[in-house]
């Protein structure tokens, strides 16, 4: 029994390594190829790790302003977007959650539908509308345009749903208003759902590239994928040179990524998909 | 219904507009001096009457160039640059536009009534354009005599319906052929006699495949056949594969079969490689040696010049093959790019002195771009060519007299109809090159086609 | 929820549901109303639009290529749903049995993909997938097997996008579906062991049944996700080779970039969203009641 239980345990290790190092070596192959000639990257007979080790792609990429640039700007904008989406949607999710008033069914119902409204169909007309309200080529139109969500919102919504009503009948009968508990009760509690949801928000503005290619024409404020994009359809031969600014562009999300990774399996659980 | 809308729509979008003209200091004033024209036939124009209260203020046009080569870049650049310094009455701002982007970009734009003052379009984009009013007609914005400088073919280009919607700034052939002398001697074959026939260019592209390179390359996905295919529908056929008067299919022609016959051989014997190393346009992987022939546009001599400098002495560059040998048939189409105004601009007069200096003024400002694009381009205008004669390097380029003297005479226009045609018929190519019976993707050709004319009801819209 | 508070709370409500309304109006509701009513006309952007009624819809109806990509899409999904459910299942099993010290190694390995943009992905794997030097050309002449077209042959060129697919989505995957797992209590299982069940039985009389709403939610977004997904044919085949790749979106997203009247991919976009919006519907129906239920 002992040595069965220790048999499978070990075959369970090397398969989650295998599955670990499958998954990552993607991504380990584009770090590396960072490192090569740009006519290495795709020479043969196929070698994973550059003949020399160059850090000429990285520094290089580095020194182009257009790409530092554009990571700030993308940077910043994603952490605005996130910051805003939390507080917009968890007001709503909130709302939604345990405040009563009138239409509130038709409110809902008209918040829900949006949830179906599928982007590619709205893209054409969405540029209309931001263009008159002379929103092109300004951060407001890479922000405001996706920054309420209604699935966000309903997923925060289902994480207030399963806070007990105890907690805030306290503090109603402290004569506390609804203002109030969301502030002083629901949002400090809300970090794990706001870990995900913030975390969502924020790769969706960083890894988009459709909507900022329509809409910033301005060199000063190309988003990273909307340069990375144009890179590689420009300077194809640059390989090395474009692997090298895929592993950077990548590396903020991996950061943020592995610095709220626990509160993320907490935040999935506590949200009630279970 | 749909008029009240487009109205409302038009109102704000002109409330939009007039409260930016009025901040932007109603800025068309004095734009027509050093012009040669002074229409005042638009309503801006007559805004002329303050010039004398106020200051004259600078009209800023935006240009939106496709995004090329670095050097055409920055030739755009420079040149902008100086014709912001040369005079003080219009400002152009100049953005270089991705090519992956430009299309959704423009067309978002235009949807939004927002499309730039001036923009590059290529020759095939002029007639459609044209006649749905996308773009303006030149004739009332610049000097009549600039259009005599050209070509009288390149002319045709620009003509819709008498009058002229662009001016053109380059021709370029779709369609050359590059090889390898020193692969050509290694393989027993005269390095001096390229293949004219395309069973030659199979015979030779096989003896040339060897572990590493490939035989040759051509365009294989459908996109890139689209065009670059034209030149040798016309070479198989002599036409292309609907009516003159677009009213419906051509495409059940033995020759045709002949040109699918040829891709797909290529294909099947594996003389290009099964998936492209890159798109036609592209010539890089020839540069790089994993080619031994390679069909790409003139453009690419400039990719060799600036970034393969240690292939150029083994590079031999002739014609593209034809069906039968004839070299006199047409092989390629003459594309290229232009200058136009949008069909909504507000400032056409200053979009059109910007242009005027750009392309059709001093032949030094275009001389100095075919030297940055290595002579991988041709000078629509006479005087430049003439002017040209004169520079020792430009006179002594071998490649360049070639393609001048036995590509692009031979060379037809891209055709005017719309993209669905062309990626129909380049489907059936693509489809032969991946098994499909060369009678069946013909047929599918000719069903597409047709269901195309009917449905969008293309019959005799053909503007040329 | 218990109607226990009566209370209405109006101006708190509308105050703080103003952001969300208004955003959503101006930038969803507007656009989506404006394309209703555009799909109805030859929207033309520098001549009068001219009034077509269901004309458009009947073009995409009638266009063999929409119908292609439509079954595209089904195609791809089915590659890649199920593929990153059995593989996601499989791997919270194996995390769940792994000791913690390596197993924090192994899920953030796993995690990581699903961060990565569908263009950095596109652009790996287009390397991966060379024809000259690729990597999985040298895996398969590992075993012989002469080089081959991976995104150029009509046969491999949409499993080859369903598998950057797999690979960024397996990610979330696992993690949601690890977490439904953690969620079932120890117990459960301790009672079948001294029953005597064997690891299948566990699963199916156990594991299983508890995962129901993890698996349908999974399914579920999963499934739109994949059906909706366009940046990996962009970028790595344009949608070729013969449309095999052209996926729904990139469909409407053709033909809005190369048509000189937009109603016809307007049209299609809207066509796509019936079928995705019930899809999505009954989803949410589905999950909106189990939380009724529940809260």
């Amino acid at each position: 029994m002992n040595l069965k239980e220790q048999t499978v345990k070990t075959i369970m290790y090397v398969i989650g390594i295998l599955i670990a190092v499958v998954a990552l070596f993607p991504l380990a192959w584009m770090v590396i190829a960072g490192f090569k000639e740009k006519t290495e990257v795709l020479a043969t007979p196929f070698r994973f790790f550059p003949e020399k080790w160059q850090f000429a792609n990285y520094s290089e990429i580095l020194a182009d302003p257009m790409f530092s640039k554009s990571m700030a700007v993308t940077f910043a904008g994603a952490v605005i977007f996130a910051a805003l989406s939390l507080i917009i949607n968890s007001m709503a999710a909130y709302v939604f959650a345990r405040l009563e008033f009138r239409f509130k069914r038709t409110l809902w119902v008209f918040v829900i539908c949006t949830m179906f409204i599928p982007g590619m169909a709205i893209l054409l007309t969405s540029f209309i509308v931001v263009t008159e309200m002379k929103m092109l080529d300004t951060m407001a139109v890479l922000i405001l345009p996706g920054v309420a969500s209604a699935g966000h919102m309903f997923f925060i919504r289902q994480f207030y749903l399963n806070i007990p009503l105890a907690l805030e009948e306290a503090a109603l009968i402290d004569g506390a208003n609804r203002w109030k508990i969301f502030t002083s009760i629901f949002f400090p509690m809300s970090y794990p759902v706001f870990v995900i949801v913030g975390i969502g928000s924020y790769l969706g503005y960083w890894n988009s590239f459709v909507w900022p290619t329509m809409t910033i024409t301005n060199p000063d404020l190309f988003q990273i994928m909307q340069f990375l994009n144009t890179f590689r359809s420009e300077r194809s031969t640059e390989l090395g040179l474009l692997m090298a600014g895929s592993t950077l562009a990548a590396i903020p999300t991996i950061i943020l990524f592995l610095v709220f990774q626990k509160y993320i399996i907490k935040g999935i659980k506590i949200s009630g998909l279970k | 219904m749909q008029a009240n809308r487009g109205k409302v729509l038009t109102g704000v979008l002109a409330a939009a507009m007039t409260f930016s003209f009025v901040l932007s200091g109603c800025g068309n004033s004095g734009s027509n001096e050093g012009n040669a024209n002074n229409q005042g036939s638009t309503n801006e124009a007559t805004n002329n009457g303050n010039a004398g209260e106020k200051p004259a203020e600078k009209v800023t046009i935006e240009f939106w160039a496709q995004k090329f080569e670095d050097t055409t870049d920055a030739w755009f650049k420079k040149w902008t640059d100086e014709f912001n310094k040369s005079q003080d009455n219009v400002q152009v701002k100049l953005t270089i536009v991705p090519g992956d982007a430009w299309t959704q970009k423009l067309k978002a734009a235009q949807a939004a009534g927002k499309a730039p003052d001036v923009m590059t379009r290529n020759y095939s984009g002029i007639a459609p354009g044209a006649k749905n009013g996308e773009i303006m007609a030149l004739n009332d914005y610049m000097d009549p005599a600039v259009f005599d400088d050209l070509y009288d073919n390149v002319k045709e280009f620009i003509t819709v319906d008498g009058k002229y919607y662009a001016y053109p700034k380059l021709v370029e052939p779709s369609a050359v052929l590059y090889y390898r002398k020193d692969l050509f001697e290694a393989a027993g074959l005269d390095p001096e006699k390229p293949p004219v026939t395309w069973a030659e260019f199979i015979e030779y592209g096989k003896k040339l495949t060897q572990k590493g390179i490939f035989g040759a390359s051509i365009a294989q996905t459908a996109p890139d056949l689209g065009w670059s295919s034209w030149g040798l529908q016309y070479n198989a056929a002599g036409h292309l594969p609907i009516t003159d008067d677009w009213s419906k299919a051509d495409v059940m022609d033995d020759k045709y079969k002949e040109l699918l016959n040829f891709y797909a051989t290529l294909y099947k014997e594996g003389i290009i490689p099964k998936q492209q190393l890159s798109a036609y346009a592209d010539a890089a992987p020839f540069g790089q040696g994993k080619l031994a022939m390679t069909v790409s546009g003139s453009w690419s001599i400039g990719l060799f010049r600036n970034d393969y400098k240690d292939m150029l002495d083994k590079i031999g560059v002739a014609p593209m093959p034809s069906i039968d040998g004839d070299q006199t048939k047409p092989t390629a189409t003459l594309g290229g790019w232009t200058l136009v105004i949008d069909g909504k601009s507000k400032k056409p007069e200053a979009a059109a002195q910007y242009i005027q200096y750009l392309l059709a003024g001093d032949p030094a400002i275009m001389i100095d771009f075919f030297k940055t694009s290595q002579f991988s381009k041709f000078s629509p205008r006479k005087s430049v060519d003439e002017a040209m004669n004169q520079d020792p390097a430009a006179s002594a380029d071998e490649w360049r007299k070639l393609i001048a003297e036995k590509v692009i005479p031979y060379a037809k226009a891209e055709p005017a109809y719309p993209w669905d045609i062309s990626i129909a018929f380049a489907t059936a190519i693509e489809s032969a090159m991946k098994g499909e019976s060369v009678d069946k993707a013909l047929a599918t050709a000719e069903k597409t086609i047709n269901d195309f004319i009917a449905k969008s009801k293309l019959a005799g819209t053909n503007p040329q | 929820m218990k109607k226990k508070n009566m209370r209405l709370d109006n101006l708190t409500a509308y105050t703080m549901l103003i952001p969300i309304v208004v955003l959503l109006t101006i930038f969803v509701i507007i656009p989506f109303v404006y394309a209703l009513i555009v799909s109805f006309y030859d929207w033309s952007f520098y001549q009068e639009s001219k009034f077509v009624g269901w004309q458009n819809f009947v073009n995409v109806l009638n266009d063999p290529l929409f119908m292609k990509a439509v079954v595209t899409g089904l195609k791809f999904s089915l590659f890649v749903v199920p593929a990153q459910m059995i593989l996601a299942f499989l791997f919270a099993h194996v995390i769940r049995s792994m000791g913690s010290k390596l197993s924090g190694f192994v899920k953030t390995s796993i995690y990581i993909p699903t961060i990565i943009s569908g263009i950095i992905a596109s652009i790996i794997f287009v390397f991966i997938f060379d024809y000259n030097a690729g990597l999985a050309n040298v895996i398969v002449n590992w075993f012989g097997v002469e080089n081959q077209a991976w995104l150029a042959d009509v046969k491999t060129a949409l499993p080859s996008i369903a598998l950057p697919a797999i690979w960024l989505g397996f990610g979330i995957t696992s993690l949601i579906m690890l977490a439904g797992l953690l969620d079932i209590p120890d117990s459960y299982y301790e009672a079948a062991d001294l029953e005597g069940a064997g690891p299948w039985t566990k699963m199916i009389h156990i594991t299983i049944p508890l995962l129901k709403n993890v698996v349908l939610y999974l399914l579920i977004t999963g499934f739109t996700g994949a059906i909706q997904q366009f940046e990996l044919s962009l970028v790595m085949t344009g949608g070729g080779p013969l449309n095999e790749t052209t996926t729904p979106n990139l469909y409407i997203f053709n033909h809005f970039r190369n048509d000189v009247l937009v109603g016809h991919s307007i049209a299609s976009a809207l066509l796509l969203f019936v079928v995705l919006g019930s899809i999505s519907a009954i989803i949410f129906k589905v999950l909106n009641s189990e939380k009724a239920v529940d809260g």
